[in-house]
């Protein structure tokens, strides 16, 4: 019942996007096709994921044995980037239809403070493994969702009368913010 | 303290051979011009805008 509401939870109620306000340079940049929207979406999800894995061991089998917990931030940093790095070798070896799909997103996902953010959280929270690995999984979820709907509204207000100094990013972050909102108000649900 | 150091060169030796396999691994057929096509955003500091605008260039 606790990993459900935890679910619900980082989708909807503590949105990454709209209620933390992270990843917001991939949600205003990589919003404006829904079928780029979801592709970032599908490449943050999965890098996410691992690497919360990932940073989950390392805190709970260097760092804290090892009393370095200072070192947790550079670390994580060192591990994500690493991991984008294989994660984009594996993609261009073994499956170059996705690489051409997604392959171009994958150096920009290295600079995403949402990915870092999940990582300390996780150890922040003081999550279980498993615990972690839902969180892990449901927070990109949450992105992704976010991301496809914001993209589906800017491509119907390309052709909206909107006016000249307001197209792009400015009606965008109206958008946005009316996004938010309306994700606000499911604070208390769960 | 030296484990912290330690763990500093340890990843940042992993990072630096991961990146260099990854530039020495071939880009699949039809993907060597990716930069030039992505339209997915209109950031102009992205570096890969900048690698396709200095290719078109």
């Amino acid at each position: 019942m606790k990993l459900i509401s935890m679910i619900f939870m980082a989708i909807l109620t503590n949105n990454i996007v709209l209620t933390k306000f992270l990843g917001i340079c991939p949600f205003m940049g990589v919003s404006k096709s829904s079928k780029s929207a979801v592709g970032m979406g599908l490449a943050v999800t999965f890098v996410i994921f691992a690497a919360s894995v990932i940073t989950y061991a390392i805190q709970y089998l260097v760092l804290v044995p090892f009393h370095i917990e200072y070192m947790q931030l550079i670390s994580f940093i060192l591990i994500i980037a690493s991991f984008v790095q294989l994660v984009e070798m594996i993609v261009k070896k073994y499956s170059p239809a996705l690489y051409k799909s997604l392959g171009v997103y994958l150096p920009l996902i290295t600079t995403n403070c949402a990915v870092l953010y999940v990582a300390q959280d996780n150890i922040a929270k003081g999550y279980t493994f498993l615990e972690t690995c839902v969180n892990s999984l449901a927070v990109p979820l949450g992105f992704m969702l976010v991301l496809f709907l914001f993209s589906c509204i800017r491509e119907r207000l390309d052709y909206a009368d909107t006016l000249p100094s307001w197209k792009g990013n400015p009606v965008g972050l109206v958008v946005a913010a009316l996004m938010a909102l309306a994700f606000s108000g499911l604070a208390g649900i769960i | 303290m030296l484990a912290a150091v330690l763990l500093f060169v340890f990843l940042a030796c992993v990072f630096g051979i991961s990146f260099y396999f990854n530039s020495k691994t071939p880009v699949p057929e039809g993907c060597e011009k990716l930069s030039e096509d992505c339209k997915g955003c209109s950031m102009h500091g992205c570096p890969n805008r900048i690698k396709g605008e200095e290719e078109n260039a």
